[in-house]
């Protein structure tokens, strides 16, 4: 069966001041994918998953999420649930009054809270309930975001360095649940520095390095394309991303301190 | 390590707690996207709020200070002897300076024990002891100012009203345990404000109500400061009244802080018969007051050092029974959250009680003029409407700047412009007509007509509604534009200002309309006042409803 596009960006650019982080981007995601958007710190990664969500407008570019353009944000936004990589919730409210908002906002009735009690007692959350955010650990913040961002039942999970702080138990739940939200088909935009994760979970992957795509394709044909084929992710991404050159002498030279 | 070294490390933890306190949650966490150059400006924005508040709480006290005690030297003061005018004023001053000191260092000193620039320090080759002198330097330069300007003041306003040398030690020696009693009690306020309000939760409505009351704790003594110095000199007459009333009858009152001082202070400044138990009391209490100021002391600073060692214990997590939420339709549930946000920020918070605290106000100053028929009513009730109006406009723009922080993440939300704006407008709305509720209590209460209040209370509140959704408007296009808390008045009063002036013209207009009608067509005031308002709140409406 032919796969829908579910997220389709083409010739995106971002501009901060004279600084352009995200040049010309184009990619798609498909449903039934996960995509994983990989690349160095400030490559652009976060950039982009900025617009897709409607946190930040681009300079150019045309972004459709299943089939509406981005620009009509309301619309394009009831089709995403989003964890955002510095998670920054409301930190004076307690994680059920930040869900009380979330769904208000997402006009979620009661029917709601099944599900919402089946998220926290998966993710261990309930003893937190009702504890400011502000005391929570890094990884229950992150927890509560990844929560709010399933909440509606999404079709697409951008989801930007999400594992990050959280305890290995919650990482393979969530690592579950995305390749569930995938094969029952979902999409998802997943960005992360973990090269072994993504290898494992991605269908898919995109390398940015300075606002470009350099490589795109499975792991095993980006393998390919590189001609490392016993490489792993991990040696696929430095040599595609040109960082692979002179990165010996560099580890040389500290360890000779 | 030498103290300029220690200093210099407190001045950046200082500038980053200034930074914590104006910006809270770092603006949303939009500020990467902001450059560098826009970042540097909004630190030192935040330095200079910091320091503005510091000289702005200074001028109060100078204000103050000058205001009671220059006419002394004139013999202003008509009525009570000069003696209890004098220990009332000292006694004043010093509850004053206790009270400015505290109000202002409140809202640092949260971020300051909330802070998590201090854990920075820990892992750093620092000894103990020198990270207890940076965490207690950068404390007392949150106070630097009011402290050492309020010693000065007081010493050069006693001197000015002819003080001896004692008299001057004496004040000196109370005006140094009176900033000794304000910092323990900041320091206390501030990590109580942090461990059971701010960061305590809780569902329970007892949770809530400890909130709104300790909101109500702060609110009131900062909305009171203003008239404090505005009526210095009657509220010296007053004490003076009350010191003679009570010395009198017993001599207690020389028990009590900062009474105590007052009189010794004027002991030592003129000669009077003062019998020897007398002077035994004042003497004995201003002893024990000092002594006290010393564990006072003292518990700052092993409190201040416990800060710096990351020992503030938040409050204990209650026993969660479900995880049952109930959501409501969207601005439905943006109003429920601003008055979450709000009630735990003291400063959001102050100005949701201002509209009604400022209707009291007025409404027991000018109620005696409240009558239908005469130009002097007219214009009291035009008058309060217009104060009402004023206050009630500052929270629009507050409210939109909740936005900020948290707009990383809230801007994802499928929330449309409109819904923030009729959210915040309903919720502004319905402050000021509480407010206009309390007018009329107060009119019937004075056994006066209350229709002319209803009835142009009501038209007012059409007026207010457009020029809160004028703001808005503003301020939405800016935020989305910038994704930023461009209506926060503690981050960006500039902004803040250029957004208020429009509303404020708005408001202005149906009111100045009025008064011309009133003027050249009696019987068409109320007409015209209905028409002008009308037709801004119609205007207003269609172009929110575009939005």
């Amino acid at each position: 069966m032919e796969q829908q596009a579910a997220v389709i960006v083409e010739n995106l650019t971002v501009n901060y001041g004279t600084f352009t982080a995200v040049d010309k981007l184009s990619f798609t995601v498909k449903t039934g994918e996960i995509y994983g958007l990989l690349g160095p710190n400030g490559a652009g990664k976060t950039s982009t998953i900025k617009v897709l969500v409607g946190i930040l407008e681009p300079k150019q570019g045309k972004i459709d999420i299943y089939g509406t353009p981005v620009q009509n944000e309301v619309a394009a936004k009831t089709h995403i649930g989003y964890v955002p990589e510095e998670v920054v919730l409301l930190d004076s409210l307690t994680p059920r009054e930040f869900f009380e908002f979330v769904a208000s906002i997402r006009r979620l009735n009661n029917a709601i809270n099944p599900r919402l009690e089946r998220f926290t007692t998966a993710f261990e959350l309930k003893q937190y309930f009702d504890t400011p955010i502000a005391a929570l650990s890094m990884g229950n913040k992150q927890k509560v975001a990844i929560i709010a961002a399933l909440l509606h039942d999404p079709q697409l999970l951008v989801l930007d360095e999400p594992l990050v702080g959280l305890d290995a138990r919650s990482s393979k739940i969530l690592k579950e649940l995305i390749t569930y939200h995938a094969k029952k088909g979902g999409a998802v935009i997943f960005s992360t520095h973990i090269m072994e994760v993504a290898e494992k979970l991605c269908t898919r992957v995109g390398i940015i390095n300075k606002g470009k795509i350099v490589g795109e394709g499975t792991v095993e044909g980006l393998r390919k394309l590189v001609k490392t084929a016993a490489g792993s992710l991990e040696d696929i991404f430095l040599k595609v991303t040109e960082q692979e050159e002179g990165m010996q002498d560099v580890i040389n030279a500290l360890e000779e301190e | 390590m030498r103290f300029f070294e220690l200093w210099t490390l407190a001045q950046k933890v200082y500038r980053e707690i200034c930074f914590q306190s104006v910006f809270s949650f770092r603006s949303g966490g939009m500020l990467p996207q902001r450059g560098r150059g826009s970042v540097e400006q909004l630190v030192r924005n935040a330095e200079v709020n910091t320091l503005i508040s510091k000289v702005l709480t200074t001028i109060f006290v100078a204000v103050f200070g000058f205001t009671v005690f220059v006419p002394l030297r004139f013999g202003s003061y008509g009525g009570a002897s000069e003696k209890v005018i004098f220990a009332s004023g000292v006694s004043a001053f010093l509850a004053i300076v206790m009270s400015l000191i505290i109000i202002m260092g409140l809202q640092v000193s949260t971020s300051f024990v909330s802070s998590k620039v201090l854990e920075v320090l820990g892992p750093l080759p620092l000894s103990k002891r020198d990270i207890s002198s940076i965490v207690f330097m950068c404390f007392v330069r949150i106070f630097d100012i009011p402290l050492i300007g309020s010693m000065v003041i007081l010493l050069v306003a006693y001197f000015i009203a002819g003080g001896t040398l004692i008299g001057g030690l004496v004040s000196f020696v109370g005006i140094f345990v009176t900033e000794i009693f304000a910092l323990a009690l900041t320091i206390g306020l501030a990590r109580f404000f942090y461990s059971r309000v701010a960061n305590g939760g809780g569902r329970s409505r007892w949770k809530g109500f400890l909130r709104t009351l300790f909101i109500l704790v702060w609110v009131l003594p900062s909305f009171g400061t203003y008239f404090v110095v505005s009526f210095a000199t009657q509220i010296v007459q007053s004490f003076a009244s009350a010191t003679q009333v009570f010395a009198s009858a017993s001599q207690l009152l020389l028990l009590i802080y900062p009474f105590c001082f007052g009189f010794m202070a004027s002991f030592a400044s003129f000669s009077q018969n003062v019998s020897s138990l007398t002077l035994f009391l004042a003497a004995g209490s201003s002893i024990g007051y000092s002594f006290l100021a010393y564990y006072a002391f003292r518990w700052t600073v092993r409190s201040v050092r416990t800060i710096g060692a990351g020992g503030i214990i938040t409050s204990v997590r209650e026993i969660v029974k479900d995880t049952v939420i109930s959501p409501q339709i969207p601005w439905l549930g943006i109003i429920r959250k601003d008055l979450r946000v709000a009630s735990r920020s003291p400063s959001y918070a102050s100005l949701f009680l201002l509209p009604p605290l400022e209707t009291i106000l007025l409404g027991i100053l000018l109620g005696g003029s409240f009558s239908t028929a005469s130009a002097t009513g007219f214009s009291a009730v035009l008058g309060i409407l217009v104060g009402i109006s004023l206050v009630t406009l500052i929270l629009p723009p507050t409210l939109l700047s909740l936005e900020g922080l948290a707009s990383s993440y809230t801007r994802s939300l499928p929330l449309r412009k409109r819904t923030v704006i009729s959210s915040k407008a309903v919720l502004s709305a319905l402050m000021y007509a509480s407010s206009l509720l309390i007018l009329v209590l107060i009119a019937l209460y004075l056994r006066k007509s209350a229709n002319t209040i209803l009835t142009f209370g009501l038209i007012q509140l059409l007026s207010v509604i457009a020029a809160s959704v004028l703001e808005l408007v503003i301020s939405a296009r800016k935020f989305w534009r910038e994704g930023f808390a461009v209506g926060n008045m503690y981050a960006r009063l500039s902004t803040f200002v250029v957004i208020l002036i429009p509303g404020l013209i708005l408001a202005y207009v149906p009111v100045v309309a009025a008064v011309l009608a009133f003027e050249f067509a009696t019987s068409m005031t109320a007409w015209v006042y209905l028409a002008v308002a009308l037709l801004e709140f119609v205007m207003m409406l269609l172009i929110a409803s575009r939005e």
